[in-house]
């Protein structure tokens, strides 16, 4: 039975995924399924399904959600928060499988882009900083408001910025990103199913 | 700070302040840099000072969401740049909703477990800086709406009637308290393009996110975005939208420039122009159109101008 071999009973997976405390009140969902019925990712995705991502945190499931590709749809609008009646903050959660999901291999290819925004921002201070021809736009759209050509971003505040990210490790795990060993993910939530698809 | 999740403007602030800190966005000040500057505009107007500090630097946030890097940098930068805020003694304003999510979040995250915000400021320390989590984090659309009646006052350029749609942003509305309403059916800004003499339409896809945050639009454009996107501009477009409204230069981007790809993929047009409601109300207020940036956007202003009588050179300081 495929949905069976998703039973690895992992006792300790709640308290593992949720490493940085941010949603203490997860076993107090009541799987109404108010947030996947709010979801505009579930209405686009049928087989993304917060309320059976939870279940399986809650369970000690990890095999699935590890390798699907659901976890990485998540809009982060937090409709699914603001409708639940117990308040659980479904994307704190969401932020911490995917670094759980990434640390075992899977999913790279979805933190990958922002790898060199990271490193961008490292040097500006500023996130989305553009390459040299973007930067003559932005140049040019603020000379026409009458502003300084460039944001107002002292020289003592990018290299502070830069020092942060050194001093609370960012850099070493930006610099370390790499989907060299990626592991493959696809749309697990369907598998043992009947789909459309 | 009022722990109550929604609170009346009055309750919000007793006494409007006449000094505010502002928070530069990175995408309000690069993106779409006539947001920033038609904020400080209408802020003049109003008659409240604005102080901006070029120590502040990026929020952080957006790239945390998109799992670039851990929360333990992002706790920092929050408390450095809020520690920067109190010392100039001053509450925080966003024109960002990223910025604002963020701040609040991770102020709140520190609020409630002092290790990380004794951790954080461990970190600080080394830059000559303390967080106390004094400085209160507001949205300026909060301003907006407690001085709406001194806004419509100061209208010099009436909407018309024009058929305004407004896009709230999520991670206003997702806030745990103190906010001005919920994700219930908030109506303060269809009560702002009142004041401005337009007409709010109550579309059907309002409250629909615009997909872009925490990267989905790098990492899912066409599996998500688009057709989310999609649905939201057909309800508008049957709605009759002519101006789309945000307070969130992230949300703006997404609306904006996906536009024209819609157009592509989908074989049908919108061409609804997007801009902050801040940029709408330095607009009616009688901004000079120099001052507001519109040559940002990808979806021309021309049309509403025209409507509008508008035209460049129009300058009615008041
Ligand atoms: S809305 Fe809340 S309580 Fe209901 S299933 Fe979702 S997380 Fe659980
Ligand atoms: S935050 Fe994610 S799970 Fe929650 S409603 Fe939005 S897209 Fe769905």
């Amino acid at each position: 039975m495929p949905r069976e071999k998703y039973r690895d009973h992992d006792e300790n997976l709640r308290a593992k995924v949720d490493s940085y405390k941010l949603v203490e009140n997860l076993e107090t969902c009541l799987a109404c399924g108010k947030c996947t019925g709010n979801c505009p990712v579930a209405s686009l995705t049928p087989s993304y399904n917060p309320r059976q991502i939870i279940s399986d945190v809650l369970n000690g499931n990890a095999e699935r959600w590890l390798a699907s590709e659901e976890i990485w749809r998540c809009f982060w609008c937090a409709n699914c928060a603001t409708n639940c009646p117990n308040d659980i903050h479904f994307p704190l959660l969401m932020m911490q499988l995917r670094y759980m999901a990434t640390e075992k291999k899977y999913g790279l290819k979805y933190i990958m882009p922002f790898r060199r925004f990271a490193l961008r921002a490292r040097e500006d201070g500023l996130t989305f900083g553009p390459s040299e021809k973007g930067r003559e736009k932005i140049k040019r759209l603020r000379s026409n408001l009458g502003a300084s050509p460039w944001p107002e971003i002292s020289e003592r505040a990018k290299a502070e910025y830069k020092e942060l990210f050194d001093l609370t490790g960012a850099t070493a795990y930006v610099e370390a990103l790499s989907d060299e060993d990626e592991k493959p993910v696809d749309l697990r939530y369907t598998e043992g199913r009947i789909t459309n698809e | 700070m009022n722990k109550e999740r929604v609170v009346t403007p009055e309750k919000m602030f007793p006494e409007v302040p006449e000094k505010i800190f502002l928070f530069r966005s990175c995408t309000g000040s690069m993106e779409y840099p006539g947001t920033e500057n038609a904020i400080k505009e209408v802020m003049k107007s109003l008659g409240i000072e604005i102080v901006m500090d070029p120590d502040q630097t990026c929020c952080s946030g957006y790239l945390l969401t998109c799992s670039a890097y851990k929360p333990e940098f992002s706790l920092a930068v929050t408390a450095r740049n809020l520690s920067i805020v109190e010392r100039h003694g001053l509450d925080t304003y966003m024109f960002c909703n990223g910025c604002m999510g963020y701040n609040l979040e991770l102020a709140h995250i520190m609020h409630e477990h002092p290790e990380y915000k004794q951790m954080a400021n461990d970190v600080i320390a080394k830059q000559g800086y303390h967080y106390e989590g004094k400085t209160e984090i507001h949205h300026v659309q909060e301003l907006w709406y407690r001085l709406k009646d001194e806004i419509a006052a100061r209208v010099v350029h009436p909407l018309n009637g024009l058929r305004v749609a407004v896009h709230y942003g999520c991670h206003y509305l997702a806030i745990q308290y103190n906010i001005l309403d919920d994700a219930g059916y908030p109506t303060f800004h269809e009560e702002i393009i009142e004041a401005l003499g337009g007409t709010p339409v109550y579309y059907k896809e309002r409250q629909m996110c615009c997909g872009y945050s925490v990267g989905r639009g790098f990492t899912h454009k066409e599996t998500l975005v688009q057709p989310h996107l999609y649905k939201k501009f057909k309800s508008a477009k049957e709605a009759g939208v002519e101006l789309m409204t945000t307070c969130c230069p992230g949300c703006n981007t997404a609306l904006d420039r996906e536009q024209p790809n819609l157009t592509k993929r989908y074989e049908e047009e919108f061409a609804i122009p997007v801009i902050d409601i801040g940029q709408l109300i330095g607009l009616a207020m009688g901004v000079p159109l120099e001052k507001l940036g519109f040559d940002a956007n990808t979806i021309r202003m021309d049309g509403v101008l025209k409507k509008l009588g508008i035209g460049k050179g129009d300058n009615h300081d008041n």
